[in-house]
């Protein structure tokens, strides 16, 4: 019984070639990440003594973590500041933070010496640490995503009751959702404010968790339109351009508050010294802030750009590099210790890890009602 | 520059909150608790100028605490590298411009600790009597400790699928029996004194008048807010490996944040509500619970 | 082996020097052979009741420091009683005869034959531009005619053993060491420059001891003497380990007696007992005196540089502390390439996705999709 690989199918959408070596991919990074479980961190990364947190904590944990913002500034969007059109864009969203925040716990049990104690977090405490609260945000936040999520579930399991019960306490879901949210992402930055020898002064700064937060929501946005241009591209929805360029209007703004405060923080502190210096930390310093910030500020904010997918897309890319480069560099490269570069299983985890994700994805869209409306039949892969 | 920062960090929680982020000022009789409460802990003095490389502190460490060999690339007992999971004290060799002289590495034993503030589960925690010491059956191995550690003590057992995090104790259990620490008991040339933090400041004072023996200098009276190991030395302590820093006490940098988050949950919460209210104060009930 | 002697008494022997010097110098070849104290009386018995064995002594391309060490012993004792017990009936530098006299005695000795031959001084291979001719004939037929009826042969000096001075760069008379010539008959090096006499001595006395040479390294040098490094046995090797060197001559480590190893000693990687037996009667040896071991015993030492470090083959002096910053981690080149791959194919993948998303049709995308939906859509277009 020969398949031929261009006509198989799964709930009506069709399983590309590309899909499959995501698959091998993942189980790839799950069986690394086994590994590491066994062998221990010292046989599977290139983390020592003076370098205790690699990739896994600055791009999976800390990126992974800003990127996920769109979750609850949509749901704010939408349901707090009542703007209804860009409704469509919710669930997609929602269902990407959700993803987003299982892939950080799994990215805590592979990097965690004590993975399996992971709970302990809930039996002792210690509220003078910020990871403390991270972690009870995370873990709360993440239940709320999934009651924010599961009307999808219920819809496709035609179970009314739940559905009518979540819908009740949607609204405390949702104000309860982007407290919590801005707790954890601002208390990501907090962390590093306790380290203030160890990170490079253009980075370092006592209003980092207000960064952190600033640009988590921007880098949020920019996630909710690649989402959707994504979901059109692979399954054939509708790119909603028109909703998107409405919504990141207010992305210049956010952005542009971005950079006055930490322009205006670098001259206050007399931090802007050692961009003057030409070394490494200044040149990416400038990339980041020129192809992070400045770019994208510029691109959202000019409606010609902002209303070509080809701009928004680019424009959103620019701000979500911009979040990933900003994490780490404040957290990995310009963080002080010994030299660093990941090894080939860290990569492979992580790879195999956002891999993981997108079979999550997949598998929402396959099986889910995620797209409520009806899809667009012609010119679609 | 660190002026600037702590005004800084006034103005913007100021911006950021109000009054919950700005520290209230102790008074000074609270100050002057604090600081007696400190200067009881149990000390140590190392002076570097009687210090000989002998080592004998190294090999009792490693009885004491019934440690593993490790040794160099080379394959040598006495010498390894750093400090590690299992070397919790080291003797160092500073051989250079300014003359020589041996260190002792080993946990500072902050009044402060950055360490104990940062562990998510208290794994680490600062006792009364002094020593910090390590709860191994709390730690989820998170490594936060090693990240804030302004000193790069904390060590991870990487060898292991169970990597505890190690560093000197202190020898708190001796401490409590009314010993001395293993390595302070081991030194032949009265290099490492033990005593109250007090005591130990005192002696350390009268010693580094002698400018010609020693910088006059004693390193960890207020580095991060005061260590409880504390040195005096021939040479400039931060040629021998001890890091320039100023005397915030760590802890006392994120604390104003975690304090507000209460603030913030209200502060949120409320505004949240309050626009939901006022955005929807024009629709029916069913049309709000609708989606 | 057949001994051709000229007998003496017991008492002649031990008339010539008291009992207690006679026994103290039998200690003496005891320990210098390493042996145990038993020996001495096994030695004292062998010394006193042997006869005289006939030695010539060949000096070829030589400078007589080989026999001026034997002779310049302070204590009489020990060349006395060696040279009563041995009959030296050619020896160059001290031999009463000349000319052709001392020919004749040497010719008789040999061809009597049971004599023990002697060899100080390289043979020049270079027969015909004449170098080293001596009586008419050359070193290589004079060693060749000597060697005949021996019943050993020793080769004192590093000259004799293997070369030693005329063999050092650039070699003009074709130098060679005994061994190097003789091949059918044993040849006992015992090299040094000069030899220690003390070895020697003890050669003697464990030949007659025992009728046979000491046991031999693979350079035929005695083992009691040259079994170990002089690295070994040296008093400096605690500075060495510690890794307090001299660094200049008259510095302060120089004063202090500190390891000569920087200064060029030899002494790891020379096989020589002078730690322990010292020369002139144990008064001192070179790195007991300040200066460093130049490797005498062993073949080719002068084309070495004398104050130049050697590599040391087995033990390097180890930093013996810690610095105070621990080694910085090396990034190799494999991890430089995992990295720098990751990052070439993130870059490369939305290097990919631009191009895909730059040749669709932008900007019509948005109008496509309007014209084929319903008109169901959203409300408001903003």
């Amino acid at each position: 019984m020969a398949i031929k690989l261009g006509d198989i199918h799964l709930r009506r959408y069709k399983v590309g070639p590309g899909m499959i070596f995501i698959w091998i991919v993942g189980a790839l990074g799950l069986a690394v990440a086994a590994w590491r479980w066994i062998a221990g961190l010292g046989a599977t990364t290139n983390l020592s003594d003076h370098r205790g947190w690699g990739i896994w904590i600055s791009f999976d944990m800390m990126a992974g973590i800003g990127l996920a913002a769109g979750a609850f500034t949509i749901a704010a969007v939408v349901y707090i500041f009542n703007l209804k059109k860009f409704y469509p864009l919710v669930r997609p969203t929602l269902l990407t933070g959700f993803i987003s925040y299982i892939l950080a716990a799994l990215t805590l049990l592979a990097d965690l010496g004590f993975p399996l104690r992971i709970w302990h977090l809930v039996i002792y405490n210690n509220i003078h640490s910020p990871l403390f609260e991270i972690g009870w945000c995370v873990m709360l936040y993440s239940a709320v995503l999934a009651l924010e999520f599961s009307p999808v579930v219920f819809e496709a399991l035609h179970w009314k009751v739940p559905l009518k019960i979540i819908h009740g306490i949607q609204i405390p879901l949702i104000i309860a959702g982007i407290t919590l949210s801005t707790l954890h992402q601002s208390t990501l930055g907090t962390m590093l404010t306790i380290m203030p020898y160890r990170i490079h002064p253009l980075w370092y700064s006592p209003l980092m968790p207000v960064f952190y937060y600033i640009s988590a929501i921007a880098a949020g946005l920019g996630m909710v339109v690649f989402e959707s241009y994504n979901s059109a591209r692979t399954y054939g929805y509708r790119f909603e351009l028109k909703l998107l360029s409405s919504l990141t209007k207010i992305v210049p703004w956010v952005l542009g508050l971005y950079l006055v405060l930490k322009l205006g923080e670098l001259v206050v502190s007399g931090d802007y010294v050692y961009l003057l210096k030409g070394d490494l930390a200044s040149v990416l310093f400038i990339i980041e802030m020129m192809g992070g910030v400045v770019i994208p500020m510029l691109m959202f904010a000019d409606p010609k750009t902002r209303n070509t997918s080809n701009g928004i897309i680019w424009a959103a890319f620019y701000a979500m590099g911009g979040l990933i480069m900003n994490r780490i560099n404040s957290a990995l490269t310009f963080f002080g210790g010994a030299l660093y570069l990941p090894a080939w299983s860290e990569i492979a985890v992580s790879v195999g890890l956002t891999c993981l994700g997108i079979i999550m994805f997949d598998a929402a869209v396959r099986f889910l009602p995620m797209f409520p409306e009806p899809k667009v039949e012609a010119g679609k892969k | 520059m660190p002026i600037n920062r702590r005004e800084f960090l006034k103005t913007a929680g100021a911006g950021l909150g109000g009054l919950a982020l700005v520290d209230s000022p102790l008074s000074q009789l609270e100050i002057q608790a604090k600081q007696q409460e400190a200067n009881d802990q149990a000390s140590m003095l190392y002076d570097a100028t009687k210090c000989v490389g002998c080592r004998a502190c190294q090999v009792a460490c490693k009885s004491r605490s019934s440690l593993p060999p490790v040794t160099d690339p080379e394959r040598i007992w006495e010498r390894p590298l750093d400090l590690s999971a299992d070397t919790w004290t080291l003797i160092k060799l500073y051989d250079g411009e300014e003359g020589t002289s041996f260190i002792k590495a080993n946990c500072m034993h902050c009044v402060e600790p950055a360490c104990a503030s940062v562990c998510p589960v208290a794994a680490l925690e600062k006792t009364d009597a002094g020593p910090v010491v390590y709860h191994a059956e709390r730690c989820i191995g998170c490594r936060y400790c090693m990240a804030a550690c302004p000193f790069g003590i904390p060590k991870a057992q990487w060898y292991s699928n169970a990597p505890k995090i190690q560093k000197c104790d202190f020898c708190a259990d001796r401490l409590a029996g009314g010993e001395r620490p293993a390595c302070a008991d081991a030194c032949p040339t009265g290099a490492i004194n033990f005593g109250s933090r007090q005591e130990m400041l005192d002696v350390a004072h009268s010693r580094v008048t002698d400018t010609e023996r020693y910088v006059n200098t004693v390193y960890g009276e207020h580095e991060a807010g005061g260590t409880d190991v504390l040195y005096i030395a021939g040479i400039n302590p931060l040629l021998l490996g001890l890091p320039e820093l100023d005397d915030r006490s760590l802890p006392s940098i994120d604390w104003p944040y975690m304090k507000a988050v209460p603030w913030v949950v209200g502060i949120v919460g409320a505004f949240l509500t309050a626009t939901y209210f006022y955005t929807h104060r024009n629709e029916s009930k069913e049309v709000q619970d609708g989606h | 082996m057949a001994i051709q002697t000229h007998t003496e008494t017991d008492a002649q022997v031990s008339s010539m020097l008291s009992r207690r010097d006679f026994l103290a110098f039998c200690s003496l070849m005891a320990g210098a052979l390493a042996l145990p104290k038993s020996s001495e009386e096994l030695i004292s018995k062998a010394l006193a009741s042997k006869a005289r064995v006939p030695v010539v002594w060949l000096e070829l391309q030589d400078c007589a420091g080989c026999s001026e060490a034997f002779l310049r012993s302070s204590a009489p004792t020990a060349a006395e009683v060696v040279l009563d017990i041995l009959s030296v009936d050619y020896h160059e530098t001290i031999m009463a005869a000349s000319g052709k006299r001392a020919e004749e005695a040497k010719e008789a000795t040999i061809a009597a034959g049971g004599y023990l031959l002697v060899v100080e001084g390289s043979i020049s291979l270079d027969e015909d531009n004449g170098y080293c001719c001596i009586g008419g004939k050359s070193s290589v037929q004079l060693l060749e005619e000597a060697a005949k009826n021996a019943i050993a042969i020793v080769a004192v000096g590093n000259c004799a053993c293997f070369g030693g001075l005329p063999k050092a760069n650039p070699n003009p008379t074709n130098a060679v060491g005994v061994m190097d010539l003789i091949k059918d008959k044993p040849v006992l090096n015992i090299p040094g420059c000069p030899m220690n006499p003390v070895n020697l001595t003890a050669t003697v006395v464990h030949f007659l001891t025992f009728g046979a040479l000491p046991e031999m390294d693979a350079l035929h040098r005695p083992m009691f003497a040259f079994g170990h490094l002089i690295h070994d046995n040296c008093e400096r090797r605690g500075h060495f380990t510690a890794g307090e060197f001299v660094r200049e001559w008259g510095d302060e480590g120089h004063r202090l007696g500190y390891c000569l190893y920087k200064m060029g000693c030899k002494g790891p990687m020379t096989y020589h007992n002078c730690p322990s037996v010292r020369f002139n009667e144990g008064t001192n040896w070179p790195i007991g005196a300040g200066h460093p071991c130049i490797g005498c015993s062993e073949p080719g030492f002068w084309d070495l540089e004398t104050y130049t470090p050697i590599e040391l083959a087995k033990f390097t002096p180890p930093e013996q502390y810690p610095g105070i910053v621990p080694p910085e981690r090396e990034i190799t080149p494999l991890g430089a390439a995992i990295t720098g791959g990751t990052l070439g194919v993130v870059v490369g993948a939305a290097g990919a996705f631009a191009y895909d998303m730059m040749t669709r049709q932008a900007g019509n995308e948005q109008k496509a999709e309007d014209a084929k939906l319903g008109p169901d859509e959203h409300g408001d277009q903003k």
